[in-house]
C-alpha cells in the first residue's frame, strides 16, 4: 500500500490528468439523459414578439391564426387573461426575465437596460445548476441577454442566425451599438424603402446586390423578407432548425430562452399563407380614434389580416418544434412555455404597439405551458402576469424561489389570488431613474381594468391626465368607459394605483 | 499602380478630386442625417440621435473614398496628353453633375413629387412602361451630364474655373472632415462602452 510511486506510475497518473480536468464537463455532455432522469426537468421558454392573444385563434379571435397551437393546448395549461409588463419589447422582455414590473427593472425606454441589481437577479441567476442558453432576433432583447451574460452558459449570437445579409457585418462590426448602427446603416443603404437615403451612390450598387444574394428566398416570401428593423433579413425555419440541433447537444438539466421575432411588423408571411385571409369577411369591430394616437393610421384592416397571415408562419414553425421536441423524447422531460413580450394592435387609428395606450390587444399575450406527461387541457381565467413566468418555473423545478420576484406561483399549481392588483407600465419618455411623470398604467382587478394616463400634453383638457374603467369581462373589446357611471370602483382602484406608483417613485425621490 | 496614377495626377490634383468626390456625398449625408436627429432622439435619447449622425458621418467617408477610387481609375482613361490639372477638373465636373442627378432622383421622393396622370396613363398604354420610363430617363441624364462635360472640354477657360470651384467646395470639404473625425470618435466611444 505505501508503496512510492516509480516515474513510470506518474507518467501514467500524469496522462490521466486532462481527462480529471475535463471529467465534470464531460459528464454533463456525456449522460444528459442519466442526469436528466429523476432530477430537474428542462425548460424552453419560447417568445413569439408581438404575439398579441386578441389574434389568436385559440383565445376566441375569428380567424383561425393558430391551428397547430390549438391543436397542441390540448396537452397544455392554457390561460386566458394574462398580461405583459409593458407595450413594447424593452419593459415587456425585462419583466419576464426578471420577474418584476417595469417601474422595478426600470427598463423603460427603448433599448435601455435593467437596473444594475437585476444584473444578477433574474431568470438565468435563478437556475445556477442548469445550462442556460438563449437566443433572441431582438436587438433590445438582446441588449438584456448581454446584461445577463455572467448568468448564462450560451448566448447564442443574434446575427448568427440571420440570413448572410451584408446587413449581418454591422452587426457584427458594431456589436456594443448594433441598433443604432443599424438604423443609420438602413438609413445611409436602404434606398428602395423609402426612396431617399444618406448615401448618394453606393446605396443603389448595394440594395442591387443584396437583392441577387437574397433572390432564391424572394419566391417564398411574396411580401419580402422577414427582416429585424428593416435589415436583418431572417427566416424562422433557420432559427427554428438551429435551436432544435442544439438542443440536442447541450447539457441536462437545461434552460433555454428562445425569442423569436415574427409575428412583429413588418408582417411578411411565408408564400404557403399568403393571403390566407384575404377577403374572408371578417371585419373586426369598429372602434372610435384614440386622442393619444401620435397621428390615425389607415388600413387597419389589411394591416390586421397581414399581421394575422404572419401568424400563421409562427404557429407552423411552433407546432414545427413540438413534434421535434416531442419525437426526440426531450417533451417527456421539458416544461416548454409559450408566450410573448407585448401584444399588437389595429384598431382606434393606432397600428403597431409603441403607442401611449394600453387596450387589450397590446397588453394581452399568450401563456400557455406545456407540463411534462400532460395529456389533457386545462384552462385558468385567473389573471396572470409576465412577472408570474420567473417565480413559477422555479417552483415547477423544484429551484429555490427568489425572493425578489413581484410575481405568484399560478394556478393550478396554487391557489389563485383573488385580490391580486396586476399591473402593466410603459413609461417610454420618462427619464429611466426618476419618478414616474409621464407615463401609462393599468390596474387589473377582478372584473374591471383601470387605465391612468398621465403627463401627457395633449390631454389638456384634463392638466395631461386621464382616467378610463373599462368591465372588461362583460366588455372585452373596452368600448364602454365606465368611469363616469361607476365612480366609486374607478376612484377606489385609481388611489390604489397612485399609491402604489408613490411607492415605486420613493426611491427616486 | 501608384507610379500609373503619379503619372496623371499631381499630389495636389488627387488631393482636390477627394475633396470635390466628398463634398456633395457630405453634403447629402449630413442633410438627410439631420433630419432623422430628431426623430430617433424622440425615441430613444439625444446620444442615440447624435450616434445615427455620427455612422452617417462614418458611412459618408467610407463612401466619399470608394467613390474616389472609383473615379481616380476611370481617369486613367482620359487622353494621356491631357494636363493633371485639366483631368482632375474634367473628373470634378463629372461627379458633381452625377451627384446633383443623384440627389435630384430622391429629393423627387421626399417631396412626392410623380409623373402627371397623362404620363402614367401614356406609359400604361404604351406596353413596355420601364424601357420607356428608364429610357427616358437616360436620356435626360446622360444628356445633362455629356453636354457640360463636351463643353468643358472645348472651352479653355473652363479648367481655371472648375479649379476655383473645387478650391471653395475644398475649404467646405475640410470642414466636413472635422464632422468625419468628430464622428470616428463618437463611434468609438459608443462601441467601447
Amino acid at each position: 500500500m505505501n508503496k512510492r510511486l516509480n516515474r513510470r506510475d506518474v507518467l501514467k497518473l500524469a496522462g490521466l490528468l486532462p481527462i480529471g480536468l475535463a471529467a465534470p464537463r464531460l459528464l454533463r455532455m456525456l449522460n444528459t439523459p442519466f442526469l436528466a432522469q429523476g432530477l430537474s426537468k428542462n425548460v424552453i421558454v419560447i417568445l413569439f414578439d408581438a404575439f398579441s392573444a386578441y389574434d389568436i385563434s385559440l383565445y376566441g379571435y375569428a380567424r383561425q391564426t393558430t391551428p397547430n397551437i390549438d391543436r397542441l393546448a390540448n396537452r397544455a395549461i392554457v390561460y386566458h387573461n394574462h398580461f405583459a409588463g409593458g407595450n413594447f419589447t424593452t419593459p415587456g422582455t425585462a419583466s419576464l426575465l426578471t420577474g418584476v414590473l417595469p417601474w422595478t427593472h426600470r427598463a423603460l425606454n427603448l433599448n435601455s437596460q435593467v437596473a444594475e441589481p437585476y444584473i444578477e437577479k433574474n431568470i438565468f441567476s435563478a437556475f445556477p445548476d442548469y445550462y442556460r442558453i438563449a437566443y433572441t432576433h431582438n436587438g433590445f432583447a438582446n441588449t438584456f441577454l448581454r446584461q445577463f451574460r455572467g448568468h448564462l452558459d450560451e448566448l447564442i449570437p443574434r446575427e448568427s442566425l440571420y440570413l448572410q445579409s451584408y446587413d449581418s457585418l454591422i452587426s457584427s462590426l458594431f456589436n456594443n451599438d448594433d441598433d443604432i448602427a443599424s438604423i443609420s446603416w438602413i438609413r445611409a443603404m436602404k434606398v428602395n424603402e423609402e426612396g431617399s437615403a444618406y448615401s448618394l451612390f453606393l446605396s443603389h450598387l448595394y440594395e442591387s446586390l443584396e437583392e441577387r444574394k437574397l433572390e432564391n428566398l424572394k419566391p417564398r416570401f411574396p411580401r419580402g423578407l422577414p427582416t429585424v428593423s428593416l435589415v436583418n433579413p431572417y427566416v424562422l425555419e433557420t432559427a427554428i432548425d438551429a435551436i432544435k440541433r442544439r438542443l440536442t447537444q447541450i447539457p441536462q438539466p437545461f434552460l433555454g430562452y428562445f425569442h423569436f421575432m415574427p409575428p412583429h411588423h413588418p408582417y411578411r408571411t411565408s408564400h404557403e399563407f399568403f393571403n390566407a385571409f384575404k377577403g374572408d369577411g371578417v371585419r373586426p369591430l369598429e372602434k372610435p380614434v384614440e386622442s393619444l394616437a401620435r397621428r390615425v393610421v389607415k388600413g387597419l384592416p389589411e394591416q390586421r389580416t397581414e399581421y394575422d397571415e404572419f401568424i400563421l408562419y409562427c404557429d407552423r414553425e411552433f407546432g414545427r418544434l413540438y413534434n421535434y421536441l416531442e419525437s426526440s423524447g426531450l417533451l417527456e422531460n421539458t416544461w416548454l412555455v409559450l408566450t410573448s413580450d407585448h401584444g399588437e394592435m389595429f384598431e382606434r387609428g393606432i397600428s403597431g404597439h409603441g403607442s401611449k395606450v394600453l387596450y387589450q390587444p397590446v397588453v394581452r399575450i399568450p401563456l400557455l405551458i406545456f407540463e411534462p406527461g400532460r395529456q389533457n387541457r386545462q384552462d385558468v381565467y385567473d389573471d396572470t402576469s409576465a412577472v408570474d413566468v420567473l417565480p413559477m418555473l422555479t417552483h415547477l423545478t423544484g429551484q429555490k424561489a427568489p425572493h425578489w420576484t413581484e410575481g405568484n406561483i399560478l394556478p393550478p399549481f396554487a391557489e389563485p389570488d383573488l385580490n391580486r392588483n396586476l399591473y402593466t407600465v410603459q413609461a417610454i419618455d420618462n427619464p429611466q431613474y426618476a419618478p414616474l411623470t409621464q407615463a401609462s398604467t393599468v390596474l387589473v382587478k377582478e372584473n374591471y381594468k383601470l387605465h391612468y394616463y398621465f403627463g401627457y400634453p395633449e390631454l389638456s383638457n384634463s392638466d395631461g391626465e386621464e382616467v378610463r374603467l373599462f368591465d372588461t369581462k362583460a366588455d372585452p373589446e373596452e368600448l364602454v368607459d365606465l368611469s363616469s357611471s361607476r365612480k366609486g370602483i374607478a376612484s377606489e382602484l385609481l388611489n390604489t394605483l397612485k399609491n402604489k406608483l408613490t411607492e415605486v417613485n420613493k426611491p427616486y425621490l | 499602380m501608384a507610379a500609373f496614377l503619379a503619372q496623371r495626377y499631381s499630389r495636389q490634383g488627387l488631393r482636390s478630386l477627394f475633396l470635390t468626390c466628398a463634398f456633395p456625398l457630405h453634403f447629402w449625408a449630413l442633410l438627410m442625417a439631420f433630419r432623422d436627429i430628431s426623430w430617433v432622439a424622440e425615441r430613444t435619447n439625444l446620444w442615440d440621435g447624435i450616434g445615427v449622425l455620427a455612422y452617417g458621418v462614418v458611412f459618408a467617408l467610407v463612401e466619399s473614398i470608394v467613390i474616389f477610387l472609383v473615379v481616380a481609375t476611370l481617369g486613367l482613361f482620359t487622353p494621356v496628353q491631357w494636363h493633371s490639372d485639366r483631368r482632375v477638373a474634367f473628373l470634378g465636373l463629372l461627379i458633381l453633375l452625377t451627384s446633383l442627378w443623384g440627389m435630384i432622383s430622391q429629393l423627387l421622393f421626399i417631396w412626392n413629387v410623380f409623373l402627371p396622370a397623362p404620363a402614367v396613363q401614356f406609359l400604361r398604354s404604351s406596353g413596355h412602361p420601364f424601357r420607356i420610363l428608364y429610357g427616358s430617363c437616360l436620356a435626360v441624364v446622360s444628356s445633362t451630364i455629356l453636354l457640360p462635360v463636351y463643353l468643358f472640354t472645348r472651352s479653355k477657360k473652363s479648367v481655371p474655373w472648375m479649379q476655383d470651384l473645387m478650391e471653395r467646395l475644398s475649404l467646405l470639404t475640410v470642414f466636413y472632415l472635422f464632422f468625419d473625425f468628430l464622428g470616428l470618435l463618437i463611434v468609438i466611444i459608443r462601441n467601447v462602452n
